[in-house]
């Protein structure tokens, strides 16, 4: 697959979008990740795990850059994507690399918190 | 609560639902930003705040749903920000709330019990659990459950903030 959405979701106050290309995923997540979007981040990170086993990707872009919040149940989507990324063959792994955006100083606690989890596969960078 | 004239609060009596707890944090957000003048404690007791409304959400028995904050007069190093989080519940909801409330109270580590709730609920499909812990490690504030009555909760959360040194 090459430059091609992978799905993406909207609604008032969330989006979300992933892309695929030479074999980079990446994910795009913006606005306000709550109570609302828990079902449609869950469904997104389900297809992009999928996607990202599918076509033996190896790396992962998670831009949060523009992600003014998420809450405790949109987290646990995310702990529960490396979860089953921490269960899959070491040879069919892939790494996550978090874009947090400094003035959002949640994030920094929040990407602290899930990199404790799984050091070996995510990183953390800050860009605004 | 609320004796010290210098002290700022607001208070908001209201009925929650998901799209108020957005536009509640966000009013919150700017009144700490306004009265604590730190980003970064602001940023924990807005998030804080927003854990503490989505739970009230989930766990109300009415909708009807009492938010009191006060931050202690800007003279006072460090400022004391409490947060009060006052519904009605069902007896099933009051004791979840309380399993995790005391759960948080037991731990030596907050952050390393909240660690240990994301491992155990991650794959679980039914709702996190992980709010509260949330609020005392990522949120750095120690919370206390109160029932008055037959059903009315309170849910009180406290902290720090070390505006002196942040600035």
């Amino acid at each position: 697959m090459t430059d091609t959405n992978v799905i993406a979701v909207r609604s008032d106050d969330f989006h979300a979008e992933a892309t695929h290309q030479n074999g980079v995923m990446t994910l795009r997540i913006a606005g306000v990740a709550d109570y609302a979007a828990v079902d449609s981040l869950e469904k997104l990170l389900d297809d992009v795990h999928d996607e990202c086993v599918r076509a033996n990707v190896k790396q992962t872009a998670v831009d949060l850059r523009k992600l003014e919040f998420m809450n405790s149940s949109c987290f646990k989507c995310l702990v529960s994507w490396i979860t089953i990324l921490q269960e899959l063959p070491a040879a069919s792994q892939y790494k996550v690399m978090f874009v947090s955006n400094p003035q959002m100083h949640w994030q920094k606690r929040s990407l602290h918190s899930l990199r404790c989890f799984a050091e070996d596969l995510i990183t953390v960078s800050e860009t605004t | 609560m609320g004796a010290l004239p210098a002290n700022a609060y607001v208070e908001l009596n209201f009925r929650p639902n998901v799209q108020l707890v957005s536009v509640v944090r966000r009013f919150v957000s700017e009144f700490y930003q306004r009265t604590l003048g730190d980003p970064d404690g602001s940023s924990r007791v807005a998030l804080a705040t927003h854990e503490l409304l989505e739970n009230a959400v989930k766990y109300s028995k009415d909708g009807e749903t009492t938010i009191r904050i006060e931050v202690s007069s800007a003279s006072a190093t460090p400022r004391i920000v409490t947060i009060l989080l006052r519904n009605r519940a069902e007896d099933s909801h009051i004791a979840a709330i309380r399993e995790i409330v005391d759960g948080v109270a037991a731990a030596k580590d907050a952050f390393a019990y909240y660690q240990q709730l994301l491992i155990a609920k991650a794959k679980r499909r039914e709702g996190s659990g992980l709010g509260l812990a949330r609020i005392c490690a990522e949120g750095e504030m120690k919370i206390a459950l109160e029932v008055q009555g037959e059903d009315t909760v309170e849910l009180l959360a406290t902290t720090e903030v070390n505006v002196e040194a942040a600035a």
